[in-house]
């Protein structure tokens, strides 16, 4: 036989194996005993006991919910460039761009709003933006809302949301 | 007809609905609860009523009311046998709830010199009636999976049907091997026998007279029943949900409780053939009967100790840890139970008193002894139902033609030899 070639013994042939009976005894075992030791003390259970307590393992990496950051004079970092909206796979960023007078810059988006209902959390448009303006570090895992329309996040908002992560202001490119 | 006749069908009519409806959510919480904690989760426990959860199970409740108000769909492209496809469902409930009608909860009750039995159905020939009853169960199945018009649906009907016609010979086969051995078919008769010893000291139970039997009995009712690990008919990996994905709101739910009555059913049947039924072991109805005064003193300290022990439990358990800073009436909750469970205890105690007092043969002393067996069929279904159960959360399914070589290759041979050796043994005996 061919040296490389391999046989692998077969198991499971003997009578004890075919009478099957012995290991469906022998996996009841282990079930009952997880179920008889989460009866006697069900506080020890390792879950975490959502919503009351919340998750503690969030890291840096973690996708949470969108952010626009800030300059240092407090105005929005975003110039409109179109880039996240082209980049979106899901197609639920909305731009508005208009023109900027206060000197800063030339454009700023009028309206920049994400439908977190399409959005997938792909974190494309973070990857996208040149010039650091959108963020996925909130942490904000759960977004409720009464209606569709709650879930349409609009510029105001998504200013107004603080990195999770240390930071007291969130500055573009720092 | 007397009065007592009367009351006691009325009893047993009302108890067997109520243990075969009032166990569905129950069941079907005790499903999600256990495999919660078998997989190391908790389960539903958070749905309550004014801060009573009672562990969750008035989950269930809420299920079943959104169930029933769910938006009712019918599938457009269904053209032909609309009301076949309605019906086929509620077939397979029906069925599979009044094959539970004939299993005995209690001994007979003698009043006035009358026997009565403690039986929804008082037919003496209880075993017919659940093998005829329980195979009509598979034609709701097939009907709903053959006019669904959908693949899926087809080969799961197609599955069920298979499977119940390879199951239902060895299930047959094995039943006339425990006939032979009680020399009945009567299910309270079988009880009455399994009261009795072998080689001395082991209770006459079935699954130790026939253990053959028990086992081929009990693998043909998983299968008869539906559940993991024969749920091929299923098979939610291969066939989306089998003959039910056609199916919504409550003609799905009926499909759905259906197999926990069926598993109720099944339980109740296994406990009264293999398991000594309604009795506890070395204890005749007889042997309570006239000692009744003792086992009354010999419980009424055996009462307490466990409610001790409930109490102690609920107390650890129904709390939240200490990260949790709401309690959500958990301690509230756990309060009234107690009082409950305590009063409860003193009335039980002070009726054991008076039936300890009572003399031999008296009235009262014949209905203690027939609640008290309900209570054991009860505790006794309760573990089966437990079994099912866990057996479910253990096992992964067989595959199709695992599954009907099984029952082709090994059940039916393993039976046919079964009924051999007892004949031999019957003959030989007498």
């Amino acid at each position: 036989m061919d040296k490389r070639i391999k046989t692998v013994p077969r198991y499971g042939t003997g009578f004890k194996d075919r009478l099957y009976l012995p290991a469906i005894y022998e996996g009841m075992k282990i079930t009952f005993k997880h179920l008889k030791d989460n009866v006697s003390d069900s506080n020890a259970i390792d879950v975490l006991e959502y919503p009351e307590e919340q998750p503690t393992d969030i890291t840096e990496r973690y996708r949470g919910l969108h952010r626009l950051t800030h300059r240092e004079d407090d105005t929005v970092a975003c110039v409109a460039c179109f880039m996240c909206a082209t980049a979106c796979p899901s197609n639920c960023i909305f731009i508005e761009a208009t023109e900027r007078t206060d000197g800063v810059d030339e454009k700023m988006p009028q309206r920049f709003a994400i439908d977190t209902l399409e959005c997938i959390f792909c974190g494309y448009c973070v990857e996208a933006c040149p010039c650091d303006a959108i963020r996925m570090d909130t942490g904000i895992f759960s977004l409720t809302g009464n209606a569709r329309e709650d879930f349409v996040l609009e510029k105001e908002q998504l200013l107004a949301y603080k990195g999770a992560f240390g930071e007291e202001k969130s500055i573009a490119g720092k | 007809m007397s009065t007592a006749t009367i009351v006691v069908a009325v009893f047993s009519l009302v108890l067997a609905a109520l243990l075969a409806l009032l166990m569905i959510p129950v069941l079907v919480w005790l499903e999600r609860r256990v495999a919660g904690l078998v997989q190391d989760r908790l389960g539903p426990n958070r749905t309550n009523v004014g801060g009573f959860r009672l562990g969750g199970v008035v989950q269930s409740f809420a299920d079943v009311i959104k169930l029933v108000l769910k938006g009712e769909y019918y599938p457009s492209h269904i053209k032909m046998g609309r009301w076949l496809f309605m019906l086929a469902p509620a077939i397979t409930f029906a069925m599979a709830l009044l094959a539970f009608m004939v299993i005995p909860f209690a001994d007979n009750i003698v009043v006035d010199g009358e026997s009565l039995r403690i039986q929804a159905l008082p037919i003496e020939s209880g075993i017919l009636w659940y093998m005829a009853i329980g195979a009509v169960g598979i034609i709701g199945i097939v009907f709903g999976g053959w006019l669904s018009h959908n693949k899926y649906s087809l080969i799961g009907a197609v599955r069920a049907g298979a499977q119940m016609i390879g199951y239902e010979l060895p299930l047959g086969l094995s039943v006339i091997a425990i006939v032979l051995t009680y020399n009945t078919i009567d299910f309270n008769v079988m009880v009455q026998w399994q009261s009795g010893t072998v080689l001395g000291f082991l209770p006459a139970w079935g699954i130790i007279v026939q253990p053959l039997a028990a086992v081929i009995f009990i693998i043909t009712l998983f299968v008869e029943t539906n559940r993991a690990p024969f749920s091929v008919a299923e098979g939610e990996s291969e066939i989306v949900a089998g003959y039910m994905t056609e199916y919504t709101a409550m003609k799905f739910a009926m499909y759905f409780m259906g197999e926990y009555v069926a598993m109720n059913t099944a339980s109740a049947v296994i406990i009264t053939m293999f398991f000594g039924g309604y009795q506890l072991p070395w204890v005749s109805t007889q042997f309570l009967l006239e000692h009744f005064s003792i086992f009354a003193l010999v419980m009424m300290p055996l009462i307490p100790l466990v409610v001790y022990f409930v109490i102690k439990w609920m107390r650890k358990n129904n709390r939240v840890r200490e990260t949790v800073s709401t309690d959500g009436g958990r301690l509230f909750e756990t309060k009234v139970l107690t009082i409950a469970l305590i009063a409860m205890t003193v009335i039980i105690e002070l009726i054991l008193v008076y039936l300890a007092l009572q003399p031999v043969g008296a009235f009262s002393t014949s209905i203690a002894v027939t609640l008290f067996q309900v209570v054991i069929f009860v505790v006794k279904l309760m573990v089966f139902n437990l079994f099912f159960i866990l057996v479910r959360w253990t096992l992964p399914r067989f595959r199709y033609d695992q599954v009907q070589k099984m029952g082709w290759h090994y059940l039916l041979p393993l039976s046919l030899l079964n009924i051999f050796i007892t004949a031999l043994i019957v003959v030989g005996v007498s």
